[in-house]
This record gives C-alpha cells, structure tokens and sequence, in this order.
C-alpha cells in the first residue's frame, strides 16, 4: 500500500561499453532495469512497482553525456544529458530555447541535477515534460542495438503510458533535433498546482516559423503532454494555422482543435474537464506568446 | 570576537543555533549512533478502514532470518492517550483506519523488517465505516468504539458513551432566539475543510531500548519529552523513574510531534528484545496518515447584525472529524467550542462543538488548534454581513472585535490586547480600500481581511520549570524541558536569562537535547506558551540566581543588596562603586577577610511558572470565571490575483499584525509571521484526498503540495503589537500558531473581492476557482 522505507536490494552494474548493455538485457530480459539519473526508476522501485534484479547503469558510456551542435546536422543529445546541463548549456539556448525551457520545467533544480533527457522520453510518462518539446522541434531518437543503431522520429517513439517503441534489447543513446528553421520561435507553458516541483497537470510547447510554401506563411507545431496516454502533436490544430492567417480568431479555432485532441482521464491532481479547457487556454496563450516573438 | 549584546530582551540577537543549522551540525535523532545491536521496527498497517481482527498469524515473520521478534496487540492490554485514553498500543480486536497498526516486527535492518511485515498474515471481517463526522454523529452510524464508556477521560471532556461523540463542548450565552428578530442581516451557511498535515521536514523518529533490568529510554523527536514519558510509563506499566525520554532538536513540529503518536510502538517493540535499541522511523508517506493529521470541520454557523453592524447573535455546531481515535483531539474540540464566536463580541451565543470518532487517520494538534478550523467559516460570514449592510469589512472587524475587558463568550474578562491596532496595521500596509489594477488582462485583483484570536488550549494547570547555573567563567547554562522545534525557543530563554543576570547574551547556554532524566519539567512545547509559562520559569530561575549573586557580595562588601546590579557580568555598587567580576566568585564563592574561610558557592538558580487562576465551564452553558490563561490576536490582509483562464492564484502580499505583548526577539516574531503565511497559503490549497473506502489517494510530497519559497507571496509583512500581557514575562505572549489561522479566509475574501465568487470549501484548487467563473 505504502512505500518501502528503502529501496529493495538488486545488483548494480555499471556498464563500460554499449554491447556490454545489450548483453545484460538479452541475458536478464525484463527483471533488467537501465539506470540514467534513477529520478523516475527509484520511486517506482520504492513504491513498489517494479522489482528489478539488475540495475544498469548507462550514463558513463562514451557519448552519453555530450550535448554537440553542428551548424549543419543540428544538436544531439546524449541520453544521460541532465535537465539543468541541458538547460543551461549556450548553444542550446541560443538554437533550441524551446528545448531549454521544458528541460528547466521539469521538477525542482536538485531533481534536474540528476534528471535526464533520456530518462524523461524513456519513461514514456504522458506528463513528460521535454516530450512536447522534443515532437515539435521533430527529434528522432538514437536507439543502441544488436545490429548497430536505428532512429526512431519522436512522434513514433511513444506508444503508450511507459510503453515506448524500443525494443527490449535496445536502448537511447542519444536525441537529434535538426537545426532550428530560421526565424523560428517557440514556448513550453507548464500548468502545475504551485509554481515548482510539480508534475504537469497540462504541458502545451508551441513552436513556429515562417514557411512561404504554407497557405498562412507559417508552419506552426504543437505539442501536449499530460493529457493523453501519449505525449502526442496536436495535427488539426496545426493544419488549420498552416492554412489560416495567424490572429486571434485562427489561434481560438486552432485551439479548439489541440482541445479535441486531448483524451484526458481524471486523477488527484485534476480532472479530464479541466484539462481539456486547460489545453484550449495554454495553446491559445502559446500560440499568442510564440506569435508576439514572430512578428 | 564577535560583539558582546548587554540586555538583550527585545533586540534582535541570532539564534543560539543558527551556526549548528546552517552548517549542517545539529544533531536529530535519526542522527545519534547506536552501535551494531541496533535493530529496526516495521508496522503492519491495516488495509481496511474499519474490521474486526480474526486472527493475525506471525508465524511466517518470525521465520524470515534476522527477525528478532513480532509484537501484536495482543502482547498489550492497556491504552494509551493524553485527554481521552482511547487508543490501544497496537489494535487488538479491531482496526479503524486505513493505516491502524496491528503488528510491529523487528529485525536486524530495516528491509528485513518491511519484507517480514508483509508476511504477518490478518485476517480481517469488513464493517461498515464512516467517513463524515456529520453522519457519525447520528445515532445508527456505525459504532467505532462501543467500549468509549469504560475509557479514562479528563475531567473537562465529555464524550457519549453509544454514540460515536468522544467530546461535545456547549456554550450558552444570552438568548439567540429574542435576538434573530432584532438582525438587519443574518448569514447562515456550511462550511467544510479537508484533513491537512503537518508536513514537517524531519519525519517522525524514535528509538527506544529496554534493558534487562527494565530500565526503558527513548529516544524521540518530541514535542512533548515529558508528556511522552508520563502517557507511555502509564500507558506500558513502567515507573516514571525507569523511563527516560531523550529528546535532540525537532525538524519541525507544527503540533504532530506533541503528545504521542508512534513513539508507543518502539517501546513496545522494544520490550520485546530487551537490551536492543529498537529504531522505528516513518516514511514520508506514512507521516501522511500513520502519525497524525489536523481534524477536518463541518461548520454549520449563523450570524446576525443589527443596521449599523453590531453583531447581535451567533448559532453555531462544529462536527469535528476526530479520526480513529480521540485521545488528543477531543481537546481541540472543546477550545473551539469555549472559543466559538472567533475574536468578536457577540451578547447571544449558542455554540455546540462535537469531537467526532470517523474512519480516518488520528486527528490530533496542529498549529493553531481549532482555530484556523472555525475562522474558515466565522470570517467569511463577517465579510458577507458587512456586505449586507453596507460597511467596509475592515470597519465592520474594527467595531465588533473584542477588546479589552469585554466580558467574552464564557463569561470571562478579556485580557488586555489591542486587536483594532492590528487591524489598522494590516490595512495600512496593504492599501485597503484602494482598487488596484491587475498586471495582465485576464487577470482579476483582490483584497481581503481577516482576523484571529487564539487561546493557549491545555488543562488548567501545566507548568514550566527552569534552572540557571554558572559556569568557572561566570557564562550560563539555562536548562529547561521545553524543546527546540525551531521556533526560536532557546534563543528567547537565553535572552530573558541573560536580561536578568545582567551577563552578556553571548554567555548563555541552553542545555540540550532536553533529558527527562536531567531536564527540569515541562508539560509539553505546544499552545504557543513557551516563550510565556517556560519564560515565566526561565526569569524567575535567573532572578534566584541574580539574588543569591546579589546576597552574597551584599554580604562580603557589607552593603544593603539594594544598592547593587549586575552589569556586563560584574557586580557592581552604585553606592560604593566597587566591581566584583561574576567570575571570580560564581562557583567559587568568596573567602572572608584574611582568608579565614569563605562564603557563597555554585550559583544555581530555580523557577517555576504555572498558571493558577483557570476554572473548569460549566457542563450546560461553557460558563465560568476563567476559561484560558489570556489569547493572542491579530489580523492578516491579502492582496491577490486570479488568472480567469485557469483559476490560479497568486498571493501577491501578505500583511501580518499581532499583538505578541513584547517581542523578546522581534526577528523571530517577523520570522513566525513570515512561514506562518506560508503555512497558511499550503492549508488553502492543498489537502489529503481520500477514495471512497478511506484510502488515502495523495500521501506523499509528488501529490499532496505545500507551498514552496517560489509561491511565497513577493512581500510579506509584518507588523509587532505591543500590549503587554500582565503575567507575561516582559509582557510577552506567544504568536507561533496565530500567525496561520486566519490566512484561508483571508485568501478566500480576496478572492471574493476579485472574482465575486465565495468557496465554502477547502481546498481552492486553482479547477475549482476556474469551475466556479464558468
């Protein structure tokens, strides 16, 4: 019923090299368990919900910790990258403000130092508080396996709350984002019931620039977290602000749209009815802010 | 060397513990070390918030290697329990919330432990449970505790035996029904607040050993080291003497570490591995519903004014949801039914206040005992009178507020306080009545007030005691049995040491942890009244000391006492201008003339302080001469704003004002105000959410929220009210719980103010706020 005073015990292993990792989980299947900054995989473990034997630990591999900018192939992202590394790091938050931001909503700043982009996508929490951000800038995640590597674009990694599209012996090693279309501007509005340290009860990023071969002149993203079992792209929304002219009336319309697209269900922190509205007012919002940097 | 502070009451010197706090060097308990014999107890929770016990099978426990030993309630045949003795040790034939311990298993660790409670097989047969007290309070609600008639009970506490009322206070004061005809505007309304917790930074610890030889110690984290050590000796059939209770600093208190709540079960387990430390902490989630909560109220209240605002009667019933068991909330119940009207003058009362039995986690003291409960209601209604017949609210609070030497609700006097002064510092402070404009569109501003009185809720008689003694070097060591929870406490007591000793405050001690073995009594370190009743023992220990100094080199000088002080830590004479350093003479004594013998000897100092004037009420009407000891009273204003698109609310400001009679350490008194008005924004917002079978749905920090440095309002002032108090040392009172009490409600009008939208329900979610505007 309750949590456990500690963490039940399991065997650590801090693993040297990727092949060792896929070893580890095709030998111990699903009682293995990859550890980044263990922010999500130790509550679950003291609160009882999964029990591994192995404890892999993947943060010291080689690459895993580098955040690299390249003019030309964009930004990757080691997986056990830390929220506050990733936030405060310059040339993300000169090329990917948007990611800053969502990364710096996540938690409280001691859980940052040790949460990381990595864990929060492969925890497939549909609060995810970096999933909107990493679908609307069209991440692709860098999966580690057998045969080498694959990548996997955002909007198809997730498939279900903590279900992902990784393959159990596979493993993120790193998150791509292509370089950021020029003008573009972008926004992560979090509501939570106080103003640090929650979890979101809605997670709306918006993310725009201009696009001449659009009916409007702009492509418009957005992305919801927390009110779906997924974190997922708000498609019709996005469709009517490629083919309506931005303002005021079009970012109700498009709104709207984000708000159909939510299937929230009801829980302690708020209800399926508020969130739905919640996502109609913080796209609305978003959309405004991210317009107000456009112009 | 840092600067040397002569006189310090009312200045503002720096807590004595500050260094050991911020360098992280203070020692708690989970802290001490207890070498490798130390084992670790687990409980066994029931699942269930309201079954008879069948069986309960240990057997597979005590198997599991490293298990020392399995106690259940059947080892034990007495309750335990401070007003109401209520409460089994460990549940014996039945359990009566989800939480309620049946068993504890000791081990070698803590993981032992835990797996092996989870095989302690019970078998339980489900009641019917009760969650409302409203419904547990008629006469075919399932019955928690059909024994309540055979329990020990104070002789201020009257439960009903059959029913499932452990406490049902009545006041009568004058005739409410002649005066209904004689309003102008009558409110009547429900008002509801949920279980909120404590939520203190150190979770509930202890550690108890009983030796071979049955001599037992404990120790705590402990608002109440003596009250620990007389419930539990009584409780557990020890002599007072074989029990002691060891009590370092307290990571916060807020009224969930007084009394007792778990620390009964490490002595149980403990006696069952006689020679082992037994260690029992609690997990944050367990501190949630397995130590205690604040009791949830429904309030039915009804108020009426004549036309120009004079409040004329009040009718009122508060149904306290007490929880499983009573023992210290059936006191709570009684203070906020002597002290039903809030801090007004009403001639006509009729209040009945009901301490109820509930399936739900214990309910016990928290900061500000009752109060912040009925003021949710009573200062909502005062906002809406006014309202009615046109008034500003402040003005309306400034000419029904009691004052001093009104003749109050049960009959007695009000002691001196000036709460209109209060009020005049709060509206000041936050520009009332002056509309100021929101900082964005869809944003809506309000303000509001609201006001508090508080009384120090306890028997009639608990006492303070103190010692001062002196060391080589003439510093000071001040011991008392009040405890540290943060409040400040032992910086005050070494301030009124230091005043009357005339010694720097730089050379007083406080002696600690706090020690039943060597500390002197105190009742418990609750009800706001250490820096009064442990002050009052404190100045008078240190006046022993001052005339026993005095004595002495009155003597060795051959001058009248009279003509001498003490200055900086040297006698001196005004008559004879002679100086006699404190610390040639404090343990020494001083040799008579030619040396031909001495005279004097360790200085120490004894005080006692205990309130002697309190009356029980009459049983029928809450009347009597004395009812409390003095209140504290004070205002709080609230200037806010609400963002219609999602319902959330941002504290803008806070405006405190509280007459404290003399601030010892004005700092602390500004500090209390500030975290009090934090504390009072988390009891507005959040609450324990509870499932439909009186699970609980958010024990534990991700989902039960308390506000955070980053939702503190951007100022919070505060404003010190000096009326002094007459037997308060210096004219001092307390002001630890008052500075919370009223902040709900005064939140909830600012809201009003801003939105036109009144919630008689806690907590204001920011989907309720919203919900509500649409």
């Amino acid at each position: 019923m309750l949590a456990r005073p500690a963490l039940p015990s399991f065997d650590y292993v801090r693993a040297n090299n990727p092949d060792e990792v896929v070893r580890l989980l095709q030998e111990h299947g699903a009682a293995a368990k990859l550890l980044m900054g263990g922010t999500d995989l130790f509550v679950r473990m003291r609160d009882g919900v999964i029990r591994p034997q192995i404890v892999v630990d993947v943060k010291h591999l080689p690459g895993m910790r580098a955040i690299e900018y390249d003019e030309g192939a964009g930004l990757t992202v080691g997986a056990a990258v830390t929220m506050n590394q990733l936030a405060r790091h310059p040339q993300v938050q000169t090329h990917y403000p948007l990611l800053a931001e969502a990364a710096n909503s996540v938690a409280s700043y001691q859980v940052r130092n040790r949460a990381t982009l990595g864990g929060n996508l492969c925890n497939a929490s549909p609060a995810a508080d970096t999933a909107p951000a990493v679908l609307v800038l069209e991440g692709r995640l860098v999966l580690h396996n057998p045969q080498g590597e694959r990548e996997v674009a955002a909007r198809d990694f997730f498939t279900g709350p903590g279900q992902t599209a990784m393959r159990e012996n596979e493993f993120l090693k790193a998150v791509r984002l292509p370089p950021p279309p020029e003008g573009s501007a972008g926004k992560y509005l979090k509501l939570g019931r106080n103003k640090v340290g929650d979890l979101s009860i809605v997670g709306v990023a918006v993310f725009a620039f201009p696009d001449g071969t659009k009916p409007s002149g702009y492509v418009f993203r957005i992305g919801l977290a927390s009110v779906a079992p997924v974190p997922l792209r708000a498609w019709e929304a996005e469709e009517v602000l490629a083919t309506h002219s931005p303002g005021e009336e079009t970012f109700a319309l498009a709104a709207e749209k984000a708000m159909e697209a939510a299937t929230p269900i009801d829980d302690v922190r708020a209800s399926a009815a508020y969130r739905k509205v919640m996502v109609r007012a913080l796209t609305r919002r978003g959309l405004e802010r991210v317009w107000e940097a456009l112009e | 060397m840092a600067e040397l502070t002569s006189n310090p009451v009312g200045k503002n010197t720096p807590r004595v513990d500050a260094y050991e706090k911020v360098t992280g060097t203070a020692i708690f308990t989970d802290d001490l070390p207890f070498g490798p014999g130390l084992y670790y107890g687990r409980l066994v929770r029931s699942p269930h918030a309201h079954a008879l016990i069948k069986s309960i099978d240990i057997s597979k426990a005590l198997e599991v290697p490293g298990v020392k030993a399995v106690v259940t309630g059947q080892d034990f045949d007495t309750r335990i329990g401070l007003y109401l003795v209520d409460r089994p040790v460990f549940a014996k034939d039945r359990v009566r919330y989800v939480g309620d311990p049946v068993a504890g298993v000791v081990a070698t660790s803590e993981d032992i432990a835990e797996e092996a409670a989870k095989l302690v097989e019970v078998e339980y047969e489900e009641l019917p449970a009760v969650f409302d007290p409203v419904e547990a309070a008629q006469p075919d609600a399932p019955l928690l505790h059909p024994d309540l008639g055979e329990y020990k009970v104070a002789n201020f506490i009257f439960p009903e035996p059959g029913t499932n009322i452990s406490e049902h206070f009545r006041l009568r004061k004058g005739d409410v029904e002649a005066a209904w005809p004689r309003c102008a505007a009558i409110v009547e309304d429900t008002f509801r607040l949920p279980h909120i917790q404590h939520v203190p930074l150190e979770p509930h610890v202890a550690v108890a050993l009983w030796e071979p030889s049955n001599q037992v110690t404990l120790w705590t984290s402990s608002q109440s080291p003596f009250a620990q050590r007389d419930l539990i000796a009584q409780s557990m059939g020890i002599p007072h003497g074989n029990l002691r209770v060891i009590s370092p600093y307290v990571g916060g208190g807020f009224g969930g570490k007084a009394g007792v709540s778990m620390e009964v079960y490490a002595v149980a387990m403990a006696r069952a591995v006689k020679g082992h430390p037994v260690k029992l902490r609690m997990t944050r989630e367990e501190e949630f519903i397995g130590t205690t909560v604040r009791q949830a109220l429904v309030a039915h209240t009804k108020i009426g004014c004549d036309a120009e605002g004079n409040l004329l009667a009040m009718e009122t019933e508060y149904y306290f949801s007490g929880g499983a068991y009573n023992d210290y909330g059936v006191n709570i119940v009684r203070a906020a039914g002597y002290s039903c009207t809030g801090p007004y003058y009403i001639p006509n009362v009729k209040g009945d206040s009901y301490c109820v039995y509930t399936n739900m986690p214990i309910g016990s003291a928290m900061r500000g005992f009752g109060m912040p409960e009925i003021h949710w209601g009573i200062e909502q209604i005062m906002d809406q009178l006014a309202e009615k017949i046109g008034m500003d609210p402040a003005e309306f609070r400034r000419r029904n507020c009691v004052k001093t030497g009104d003749i109050i609700l049960t009959g007695m006097k009000m002691p001196a306080i000036d709460l209109v002064a209060c009020i005049d510092k709060v509206t000041k402070a936050i520009n009332w009545g002056k509309k100021e404009p929101p900082s964005a569109p869809h944003k809506k501003r309000g303000k509001g007030i609201a006001i508090m009185w508080k009384a120090p809720a306890m028997p009639p008689n608990p006492g303070s005691s103190a010692i001062v003694r002196f060391n080589e070097d003439a510093t000071v060591n001040v011991e008392i049995g009040a405890q540290e929870l943060g409040q400040g406490a032992f910086t005050v007591v070494a301030q009124m040491a230091a005043e009357v000793l005339g010694v720097p405050y730089e050379w007083v001690r406080v002696s600690a942890p706090v020690d039943t073995k060597y500390s002197p009594y105190e009742w418990q370190t609750v009800a706001s009244r250490i820096t009064w009743s442990t002050g009052n023992a404190v100045k008078a220990a240190a006046e022993d000391a001052r005339q026993q100094i005095l004595a002495l080199v009155a003597k060795h000088w051959n001058e009248d006492p009279a003509n001498l002080d003490i200055k900086d830590g040297i006698v001196i004479s005004y008559k004879s201008e002679r100086e006699q350093p404190l610390k040639d003479m404090v343990i020494y004594g001083l040799p008579n003339e030619n040396f031909e013998g001495w005279k004097g000897g360790p200085i120490v100092g004894h005080g006692k302080f205990m309130p002697t004037y309190v009356t029980n009420l009459d049983f029928e009407t809450g009347q009597g001469p004395r009812a409390v000891v003095h209140y504290t009273v004070g205002a709080q204003a609230v200037d806010l704003e609400v963002d219609t698109e999602t319902g959330q609310v941002e504290i803008l400001k806070i405006a405190s004002a509280y007459d404290v009679g003399k601030a010892i350490n004005p700092d602390l008194v500004l500090a209390q105000i500030e975290g009090g008005a934090v504390h009072g924004m988390s009891s507005a917002f959040e609450a324990l959410k509870f499932d439909e079978r009186g699970r609980p749905l958010n024990p534990n920090l991700v989902d039960y929220r308390i506000a955070t440095a980053a939702d503190a309002p951007r100022e919070i002032h505060g404003d010190i009210v000096e009326t002094p108090l007459e037997d308060g040392p210096w004219g001092a009172r307390g002001v630890g719980e008052h500075v919370m009490v009223q902040t709900a409600p005064a939140i909830a009008n600012a809201i009003y103010n801003a939105i036109g939208v009144r919630f008689n329900d806690l907590p204001l979610s920011a989907e309720k706020i919203f919900m509500a505007l649409q």
